[in-house]
């Protein structure tokens, strides 16, 4: 199963705070609540942390396997928590319209 | 009173790109506005300076945006930039031809003002005979060349008795939208707000049914911008930030470049042709305090300060001359 960001839901990285929350993962820091993007669909707004961004980012076409495979790299967790986290993440997403499945 | 996100820069940007206009509303606030217009020159400068801004989208108004000359070249360059392209119209020019040409252009929405669905009393309202049949047309011909359409309707002393109306009004039209302007004391809004206005008591009334009407009507978004609705239970669940969105989400251009927070607020933050946005944006200091608002009176005690913060900050500052003080249309302590 193959997951697409929805084309018509507009979006961008706020890079002063993505800089922000990388500067936070380094030094161990929570980074959870710090928003580093923004998506607008539907006259609707939705902030994302830096993991749902990294997440968002991949959604052109990826399997949940790859997706899980391409963070692992940038996140230290245990691979079944990660997933977990974005299956959680992307069954939100797939609720507000903001993804689709092939 | 502070919000936990401001974007770091504006998401939208409402662009008055003309301020000629073929009607006569009795609530205009451009009417007296200045008449400058920007070359094409400039006005594609600016749209490359909000692409570069990242913001999301423009929605064209005015004044009557199809009386600017080449709106048609300055939209598809905006949608070719990648702004979600809008603007809100009188309908009034709009035929066939016309909806065919603006979807061509990249324009994705277009609101029609519609202030009655009692045609005599949006005629009398907007001062031009047939201009309410000619706003239906244009939603006709709008929809049926593929662009998304809305209606817009200035809550006021003219059709608060007939809301339910303007509900069926937009479900018979298929529009995807209705939006409810609170009315603002804006121009002529300030001039005739004594006959036109409601009371703290008729918008608390009028919330109420339109959240009703929200709740109960299929097929058709009832949207309510006024943060004072949060005193009903209304979170405003739907945007990132508390109280009012202008000067926090949004900007507003006027026709010569000038910058204001929003259309209703005429505080001029500096200019899209000789000032750098970013910096408007980052370091002004009208902006800033509209963002730290600072409760006052019988915000102090209001449980709903917290997702209200103050009101529209337009009405209030056009009301009561500080921004700070209570939102004059609210109607807690009010009997």
């Amino acid at each position: 199963m193959k997951i697409f960001r929805n084309p018509d839901a507009m979006w961008r990285e706020e890079d002063e705070s993505r800089d922000q929350a990388n500067q936070g993962l380094e030094t161990g820091e929570d980074v959870a609540d710090i928003g580093t993007s923004i998506i607008l669909h539907s006259g609707k707004m939705h902030s994302l942390n830096i993991l749902g961004t990294e997440i968002w980012k991949l959604l052109d076409g990826k399997s949940l396997d790859e997706i899980v495979a391409s963070l692992q790299e940038g996140f230290e967790v245990e691979e079944e928590v990660l997933r977990e986290d974005i299956k959680t993440f992307l069954s939100e997403m797939k609720e507000e319209g903001l993804i689709y499945e092939e | 009173m502070k919000n936990d996100l401001i974007p770091s820069s504006p998401l939208t940007v409402n662009w008055a790109i003309t301020n000629k206009c073929n009607f006569a509303c009795n609530h205009c606030y451009s009417r007296s506005d200045t008449k400058e217009e920007l070359d094409l020159e400039m006005v594609f400068t600016i749209l490359d300076t909000l692409s570069r801004a990242k913001v999301f989208s423009i929605n064209f108004g005015g004044g009557e945006p199809l009386l600017r000359k080449n709106l048609l070249e300055i939209a598809r360059r905006a949608s070719d930039l990648g702004f979600a392209v809008s603007m809100n119209s009188n309908g009034y020019l709009i035929d066939r031809d016309m909806a065919g040409k603006l979807k061509e252009a990249g324009f994705a929405k277009v609101g029609i003002s519609i202030d009655s669905p009692q045609p005599d009393i949006h005629d009398n309202f907007r001062g031009i005979k047939g201009s309410h049949a000619r706003a239906i047309e244009a939603l006709k011909y709008l929809k049926g060349a593929g662009i998304e359409t809305s209606i817009s309707s200035v809550i006021c002393k003219i059709n608060i008795e007939d809301v339910d109306g303007l509900v069926e009004m937009a479900l018979s039209s298929e529009v995807a939208n209705i939006n409810f302007h609170n009315f603002k004391c804006s121009g002529l809004g300030f001039a005739n707000k004594d006959i036109l206005d409601l009371t703290p008591l008729e918008w608390r009334d009028f919330y109420i049914r339109a959240i009703e009407l929200r709740k109960k009507v299929n097929g058709l978004r009832i949207s309510l911008e006024d943060p004072i609705i949060s005193q009903l239970g209304e979170t405003g669940e739907e945007t990132l930030v508390k109280g009012s969105v202008c000067g926090k989400l949004s900007l507003n251009i006027k026709s010569n470049g000038d910058i204001t927070p929003c259309g209703f607020i005429p505080i001029v933050v500096g200019n899209i042709c000789t000032d750098d946005l970013m910096k408007i944006w980052n370091e002004s200091p009208v902006l800033h305090k509209m963002r730290n608002k600072e409760p006052q009176g019988k915000c102090l005690s209001c449980d709903s300060k917290s997702d209200c913060l103050g009101g529209c900050t337009a009405r209030t500052l056009a009301l009561t001359g500080d921004m700070n003080n209570p939102d004059p249309h609210c109607w807690k302590n009010e009997s």
